[in-house]
């Protein structure tokens, strides 16, 4: 357990305070719904696009990122380089101009418009509950985090957090979630640059990291470049740390996942609705590409580095050294004899969520360490602010105002938006005690709720590119893809994992190398038989007239006009750099 | 339509990292002789370093921010959106 000096606390009240008062500050400009739910679509695009990358920067990036960095290396930077970024790119030049264009004030309402209602209920009520869930989740790992590094209260930091969270949004609604979003994406950006400048140059350079992380993969049984080339050793799923082949990498998770993610999630897409207007709508994403295809540096990197540095250094906490870790990843404790835990091969297993934080305390004197932890919890907060705005907006929009009370007062709904943000914010904390006490429950749910996405691209790619797609098509496709992810989860396993919450239900009759590998293609089996069922039922059903959908379908809406911009500010030109630079990247570390 | 204006987000920005900066360089200023503290980040006084990098990135942020002229509340789109609203009865009229 690390203690904090007077200045570490200094800083962390400084950034609370500073985030109080722009909520406070932007109350008054919160009048309508509008305003409330999408900043009156007045927001800058660099703003909106900060924040599009901001609302998705939670406790799963930055703890997550450098958790899988340390386990499988640079090939962690595919979530980026064939995954994020090629989906950012595709959001913003085909489907902004539907989303943005069709003036839906949600990504289950562009449903509506597009199919019916009951294709909007389906995603509107699976979103409400994912969203609570994610942010009770997130709420949950900074507790026990900040429990675990700094020895304060659980219930206290997690309330505290909510608190804060809470009052911003309350005032000042999706604009000061936007606000805050922006300095959280430049705290981290600040808090986590030095600890990979201080941590590459421990590790003596690119140069010192592959010697050491050549030890560590042959360790692990790869070859001496299997961590440090992305690449190279995807041929075979049993030659990488990923445990996947290259196809199921690329269609899985380059295809399937993240364009499921980027262009149907409405916590980002929300973001991009915010924006002045369409041009500004279609640069959000397209902006937010840019600094995200340099993160892996940021968030992927510290778990590397956490494997090839040790706490060899005086003054640093040697008491914080665990015997059977690597680097300085700590070994994981048995809760009930307080020993390493062993895996059915007799090797020590690591917790690699702690392989960041341990960065921060190995790298970061008083100080610094203020700083970075900053950085984490804004973190934090800003994947539940993002959780709570999309929340209380698919609520009020989807669900009250379609089901339970239509043609009221525009303060009415603005009521039920801030209503809606308090019981969001309780449901939250609500999760996150059922997560301390039942944690299979969560996993559960999670599970169900992969299910539930894996096949919505395939829905919104012929909802917007296929004007024949009906509405009867949508909604059994949707059902089909999450019986389908249901049923490949049921009868395929991980190598190593016991039949139950991780697959094998129905009996293991495929067996991958690694859980992602199984994901990806549970994730692929959802959208194949999603995409199949939704064209064979909307060929069987009555379309809905031509005109009903302009404005919402490709081959019926007049494609954008660039406009009259300068050429750095042009959609197509932004697309062409970033594509190029995620290209380049990844032929560096090939 | 208020003629209200919203401020420009540099300006918080600016103040945020100007504050955390200048807080972290006097600490830094304070500490440079404690071989001890620094001794886990490489021996760089990186509270100093740091902290003054990120007293310029605020100030940047503050002059941009003191340049940008005011933005409108509501633009053009949004009030085509409220509008949308009104029309499919989604919301009574005012």
């Amino acid at each position: 357990m690390t203690h904090l000096t007077t200045i570490d606390y200094v800083l962390m009240l400084v950034y609370f305070a500073v985030v109080l008062v722009v909520g406070w500050m932007l109350r008054r400009s919160t009048k309508t719904s509008t305003d409330f739910f999408l900043s009156g679509r007045s927001i800058p695009s660099w703003v909106a696009g900060l924040a599009f990358i901001s609302a998705n920067l939670g406790a799963q990036e930055v703890i997550g990122m450098g958790a899988s960095g340390a386990k499988y290396g640079i090939s962690t930077a595919h979530f980026y380089w064939i995954g994020a970024i090629p989906a950012m790119v595709f959001v913003g030049l085909f489907m902004m101009p539907f989303y943005y264009g069709s003036r839906a004030r949600s990504v289950p309402e562009y449903l509506k418009l597009r199919f019916d209602e009951k294709t909007r209920s389906l995603n509107a009520i699976s979103f409400a509950v994912m969203t609570i869930m994610s942010s009770g989740i997130s709420m949950y790992a900074m507790g026990k985090l900040l429990n675990l590094l700094l020895g304060w209260s659980f219930d206290i930091s997690m309330i505290v957090a909510a608190l804060i969270v809470l009052a911003y949004i309350f005032l000042g609604g999706l604009t000061s979630a936007i606000y805050n979003e922006v300095l959280q994406f430049f705290l981290i950006v600040f808090g986590f640059a030095p600890l990979v400048f201080l941590g590459l140059r421990s590790a003596g350079g690119w140069a010192g990291l592959k010697t050491k992380l050549a030890e560590v993969a042959v360790g692990r049984g790869f070859e001496a470049g299997a961590m440090t080339h992305a690449w190279q050793y995807m041929g075979n799923s049993s030659q990488n740390p990923i445990g996947v082949e290259w196809f199921g990498l690329a269609m899985g998770l380059g295809f399937v996942l993240s364009f499921g993610y980027w262009c149907t999630d409405f916590l980002v897409v929300q973001r991009a609705m915010a924006s002045e207007n369409m041009a500004a709508a279609r640069r959000t994403p397209l902006i937010a590409a840019i600094p995200k295809v340099f993160f892996p540096f940021l968030v992927i990197l510290p778990g590397m580095i956490a494997l090839a540095v040790d706490w060899h250094a005086p003054g640093t906490g040697g008491a914080l050294a665990i015997a059977g870790g690597q680097g300085i990843v700590p070994p994981k404790i048995d809760p009930v004899t307080g020993a390493a835990l062993l895996d059915q091969a007799g090797h020590v297993v690591l917790d690699y969520d702690l392989s960041v934080p341990m960065m921060l305390l190995r790298f970061f004197p008083s100080g610094m360490l203020g700083l970075g932890l900053t950085a984490l919890m804004a973190s934090f907060m800003s994947g539940m602010a993002g959780n709570v705005t999309a929340f209380n907006t698919v609520w009020t929009y989807d669900i009250y105002q379609s089901h339970i009370r239509k043609g009221a007062s525009d303060e009415h709904y603005l009521w039920m938006g801030r209503a809606a943000t308090v019981f969001g914010i309780a449901l939250s904390i609500a999760a996150a005690y059922v997560a301390v006490s039942f944690n299979n429950i969560l996993d559960l749910l999670q599970l169900v709720f992969a299910f539930v996405n894996a096949p919505l691209f395939a829905t919104f790619a012929l909802g917007m590119f296929w004007k024949r797609t009906t509405g009867h098509g949508a909604f059994i496709g949707l059902l089909a893809g999450t019986v389908a992810a249901a049923i490949h989860h049921g009868i395929s396993l991980a190598a190593g994992a016991v039949p139950g919450v991780k697959g094998g239900y129905f009996g293991a009759h495929i067996i991958y190398r690694s859980e992602l590998g199984q994901t990806f293609w549970t994730a692929i089996a959802a959208w194949v038989t999603c995409f199949v069922v939704t064209i064979v039922v909307s060929l069987m059903t009555r379309p809905r007239p031509d005109d009903e959908l302009r404005g919402l379908v490709y081959s019926l809406t007049p494609k954008p006009s660039e406009g009259n911009v300068v050429w750095y500010e042009r959609p197509t030109v932004i697309a062409v750099i970033v594509l190029a630079i995620a290209l380049a990247l990844n032929i560096i570390f090939f | 339509m208020s003629a209200e204006a919203r401020f420009d987000i540099r300006l918080p920005i600016g103040a945020l990292f100007s504050l955390l900066g200048i807080v972290l360089t006097v600490y830094g200023v304070m500490t440079r002789s404690d071989p001890q503290l620094y001794a886990r980040s490489e021996n760089i006084v990186i509270n100093f370093w740091w902290g003054l990098i990120m007293v310029v990135f605020g100030a940047l942020m503050l002059f941009f921010g003191r340049r940008a002229k005011e933005r409108p509340l509501h633009s053009v789109a949004g009030e085509e959106t409220e509008k949308r609203e009104h029309r499919i009865g989604l919301e009574r009229e005012s």
